[in-house]
This record gives C-alpha cells, structure tokens and sequence, in this order.
C-alpha cells in the first residue's frame, strides 16, 4: 500500500510556525522577485487570488482584505521540509520524496491499521514541525494522490465529500460503493497524469468524473488517448504501473534564472547576471557528479510592460569537450549571451541552463588531432573542488570568476526581495525573538 | 593551548628562526617505532555538543532571548534558548508559549485544575489566562546558551 503525504499550502505554513500573527490571516507568498502567488493559505484562496497570480493584479488586496504578501523564504522551506521529510520516513519502509512538499511511502508487508497510523504521524508533524499535512492512500501511486485531493478537498470543502475522509483519505480500504460515491464527486481532470487539455478532450467525450472514466472501455481509450491515458486508467483500477523512485535522480539539465529587480539595459550588467548564474548551475552540476555538453543562455523582456518593445533570445552555445569547470562554462554563457544580445531593450529576465548532461565517470575523450591547434586549458578539477569547499565553509560567493561582480557594491540586476521573513532556523543572526 | 608571548619579541613582526635557508631530509615511506597507542583500541569520540543539547533534530528550534522577565531560572536577554517541541509540556517545565501573537518564555504552572505561566523575575506578573482564551504551548525549552564576551 502506498501513501501521498503532503503539507497544507506549505509555505504559507512554514511562515506561520514562526510569526502566530499569520493565523486566520490571508497570506500569500510570492515567487522570486516579488512576481507571482506561489501558495496561498485558504482565506487567499477564498478572496479568490489564483495560483500564479501576478502580484500587481490582487496588491489592492492588501489594504482593502488585510491580505499579507511575503516574498519566498526558500532556505526557511528548505529547512522545514527536511524535518517533515525525516519524521515520514520513519515510519515506512521506502519513501520517494516527490517535491519540496510532498512524498510518497510505501507500506508494503507492513501490517495493521494504516488509517490509524498516519493520523498519528500527521499530528506528530503538527506537533513536532507546526506543518499541517493531508494523506491519501492507495494501492497505486495515481490513487494515493487521488486520495490525498480527496482528503484535503474533505477537509475544505466539505460540502463535497464526507467529512470522514478529511485529512486521511484510504481508498484501498473502502468499499466499492463508499468509492463509487468519491469518484462520482471527483472531475477526471483532478487525476494526476491528466492535464488540462486532455481533460477537455475527455468532458467533451462525456468523461466528466472518475467514475465514468473508468466506465470507459480501455481499448476505446487507448484508440482515441494516449497510452499514458490507459496506464492511468490502470492505476486507477488498482494495478501498479509506475513504481517508486528511491534515489533521487540525477537531473537532466540544470536551470538557474531570475527575473531583475530592475529592468536592465547595458550589456556589463547582463555579464555580471550570466556569470553569476552559471557559476550557481556549475556548483549543482559538481553536486551530481555531471558534465554538461552545451550551454544555452536565454533572456527577454517584461512581457507584462506591454508598451515596451518585446524581445526574447535563446542561444546555445556546445562545448568542445564536455566539463563541470566554472571558468569555461562562464565563458559559454558570456559567449551566448553576447550573441543573443541586441542594445536597446529593456531585458527583465535572464537564464543560464546546461544541457547535455552525462555522468562525470563516462566521459568522451576527444580524438587528440581534432583538440590539436587550440588545446584546451585542462579541467581543474581540484580547484573546483577548493572553491566548492570555501563556498560552502565561508558563504556563498566567498570565492567567484570576477565576470560575476560579486565584489562590485552594486549590482542593480539582484533579486527583489522586499517582504522576505527573516531565516528562522538556518542563520544564527535571524533567530526568532521570544520575549521575556 | 595557547601560550601568551612576554614583551621579548616585538609584537606583529614576523622572524626567522634561522637566518638562512636550510636543507631537511625528506623520508619516504612509514617508521614503525615506539608501542601502539594504548587510546587507540578505546577509539573515544569528541563529544558533540549537538548530541548533548539535542534529543529531537527534527523538532528542536532555536530563539534568541530579548528582556529579563525570566533571570531568575538563569535566562538573561541575548541568551540563546533549545526549544524541543516533540516534548510533551509539564507543570514546572519552561516553556515557549504564544501570547497575544507573540513568543514568550515562562515557567509553566498547572496546578489545582489552575494553569498560569510564571515569570521568574519578582517585577514581572504572572500570566493567567482569561476564561475561555486558550493557552497555546509552541514548545519546551531544554537548554539555555549564555555568550560572554571573549
């Protein structure tokens, strides 16, 4: 049996641990640069700001509704859903943490009362972490996500289902018919693996519910769907089609950008920007023992400044021998971004994304008369590895290519982060203050 | 251990301790002498301050003290306090509770059917709450970290 345990809006919980005043409030946290809503606590959600919402669409909330904005504190979630993620562990055998909020477990060969136990462990996460989390169980992943909708609708809604499945919804441990009743309720487009297009596809076909979803017949489906459709139809009746991943698997491109506090206009600044961002892919890359192939820069304008003129470039830059060196991934990135730049807009947003990635171990030599000529400078590997080290003891940034700027006072291209929460539980100089 | 010069030697001026560079032979390869360390079979760890101060990762915290309502349970202001919230709250525990949206640090007291939380600092009342208003306990505070000045 396996379970999809995952927290209530939760970096709108993460703040509430540490600032009680937030409770009851609407609050919502926004993505980097002050940009869009990216969690909402319910009373945001009832004043009707959607998820991805941009924030100079619902501000007038804030001094009409006594809405809270605060900008995203992700060392803060970071930290927080660590601890969650440690204490589910415990509790199974295998766990797949599937996103910063979310995890599967797996049960199996475990006996007894699994409804039981997991509200037992959801308040010990309140207790122990401040994290409200919702449960659903199933004998498949697509069914365990399915109840974990379902017990986090029951317990917002609950003029939609029965107040029973708030917060721990089993659907193995149900009868056919108390079943019937939830997929009756439940629209086919709340199923995970069924976005929105394929579930207009589906309505239009007089699929509206689960339920009549799995009246269908499976080889009408797979004729006019997907076979992702049909293995989803599977999961839904019960039978595993995707396992569970233990190990967290190597990425297949890393991607770092941001949007600007400030529109940028002069080359020199974009530099510093690449530089910085490239320098931030390579640590990750180093991290999971990769090399990347190619390096493609990209960055456009503020579509949301309709009078602007709009530009958006993306240049890809391969490399000639595949490396996690921060110089020579600096210097492709610069190389691109001096392609893809043309003088006179205002850029708003740009990005540094490796591709090609493959295993440090398994590297490709290059055939030594095509390297003839231009040589290549050899991969510093132990300097990576001193500089990886120092950044970690001493602080991000501590050493740096100087294209980056960091030792530059000031760099106008930095992030915005006006409303950010002090980092209660990773900065010993932002502790929470309790009053004596 | 640190030893602390006397006046001999001028402070902050580097010195040589010969005056010209001298050769020194490099051996390559082990020397086995002497007898084996007799720790060595003992193989004591360090102690680690996390492990003595911290029962529960996943549920311990830190807050930084600010007032002096609490002096006399030996908490002063800039005191760095370990908060375990997976400790059940007791009578006599010091606790971090939530009053009026805030955190504050006091002696729980639950005796009698009565529940107050007790300052340790004879200036300061104690807080009882009103009837109806629930006391919220956000955690139970385990250690106290002084800083002096070095």
């Amino acid at each position: 049996m396996l379970a999809l345990v995952d927290g209530n809006n939760f970096y709108v919980s993460c703040e509430r641990v540490f600032r009680p005043s937030l409770f009851g409030r609407p609050v919502v946290v926004l993505s980097n640069n002050d940009g869009c809503a990216i969690s909402r606590s319910n009373e945001a959600k009832a004043l009707g700001i959607r998820m991805g919402q941009p924030w100079h669409e619902f501000r007038h909330l804030e001094r009409t509704a006594g809405v809270v904005a605060l900008s995203a504190n992700f060392e803060l979630y970071g930290d927080m859903s660590h601890r969650v993620m440690a204490l589910l562990g415990r509790h199974a055998p295998g766990q797949e943490v599937y996103s910063i909020d979310e995890c599967f477990l797996d049960f199996q060969g475990l006996p007894g009362d699994l409804v039981a136990l997991m509200r037992q462990v959801r308040a010990e996460v309140l207790q122990q972490t401040g994290i409200p989390v919702c449960v659903g169980l199933g004998p498949t992943k697509t069914l365990a996500k399915l109840g974990n909708h379902i017990a986090k609708s029951a317990e917002r809604k609950p003029d939609r289902y029965p107040a029973s499945q708030a917060q721990v919804c089993h659907l193995g441990a149900l009868s056919p018919r108390q079943r019937q009743v939830l997929f009756t309720a439940t629209e086919v487009g709340e199923v995970w693996g069924i976005g929105p297009q394929v579930a207009a596809r589906l309505n239009a076909a007089g699929v509206h519910t689960v339920s009549d979803l799995l009246a269908h017949d499976a080889a009408a489906l797979r004729q006019r769907f997907s076979v992702v459709l049909t293995r989803t139809l599977r999961e839904l009746q019960g039978t595993p089609c995707l396992a569970l991943e233990d190990a967290v698997q190597a990425r297949q491109q890393i991607k770092c950008s941001r949007s600007f506090g400030a529109s940028v206009l002069d080359l020199p600044s974009l530099v510093e920007a690449v530089s910085t961002f490239a320098s931030r892919a390579a640590e990750k890359l180093r991290r999971q023992a990769s090399l990347a192939g190619a390096v493609q820069v990209y960055l456009r304008t503020n579509p949301f400044r309709t009078h602007d003129e709009q530009r958006s470039r993306t240049w890809t830059t391969p490399l000639a021998r595949p490396t996690d060196d921060t110089q020579r991934l600096v210097q492709a990135a610069v190389r691109g971004l001096e392609a893809a730049y043309t003088a006179g807009y205002r850029y708003a947003k740009v990005g540094v994304t490796l591709l090609d990635l493959q295993a440090a171990t398994h590297c490709q030599e290059e055939l030594p008369w095509i390297a003839s000529g231009n040589a290549p400078a050899p991969d510093r590997g132990p300097l990576m590895k001193a500089m990886d080290a120092m950044n970690q003891r001493y602080g991000k940034g501590t050493i740096a290519v100087a294209s980056t700027g960091a030792t530059r006072p000031e760099r106008h291209w930095v992030m915005r982060q006006e409303r950010r929460t002090p980092r209660y539980t990773t900065q010993w100089d932002e502790l929470p203050e309790v009053r004596a | 251990m640190y030893s602390i010069f006397s006046a001999a030697l001028p402070p902050g001026r580097p010195r040589a301790l010969l005056p010209r560079p001298a050769p020194v032979a490099v051996l390559g390869g082990c020397v086995q002498a002497g007898f084996p360390s007799p720790a060595e079979e003992l193989g004591g760890q360090r102690v680690d301050l996390n492990h003595v101060l911290i029962h529960h990762p996943e549920a311990t915290y830190l807050m930084r003290v600010r007032g002096d309502s609490m002096v006399d349970a030996g908490i002063g202001d800039g005191d760095t306090l370990v908060i375990d919230r997976a400790i059940k709250p007791c009578h006599g525990h010091v606790v971090v509770a939530v009053v009026d949206n805030d955190f504050t640090v006091k002696t729980l007291w639950q005796r009698d059917g009565q529940v107050k939380l007790a300052a340790a600092n004879p200036r300061f009342p104690d807080i009882v709450p009103r009837e109806g208003q629930t006391l919220e306990i956000w955690g139970v505070v385990t250690n106290a970290i002084k800083h002096f000045c070095v």
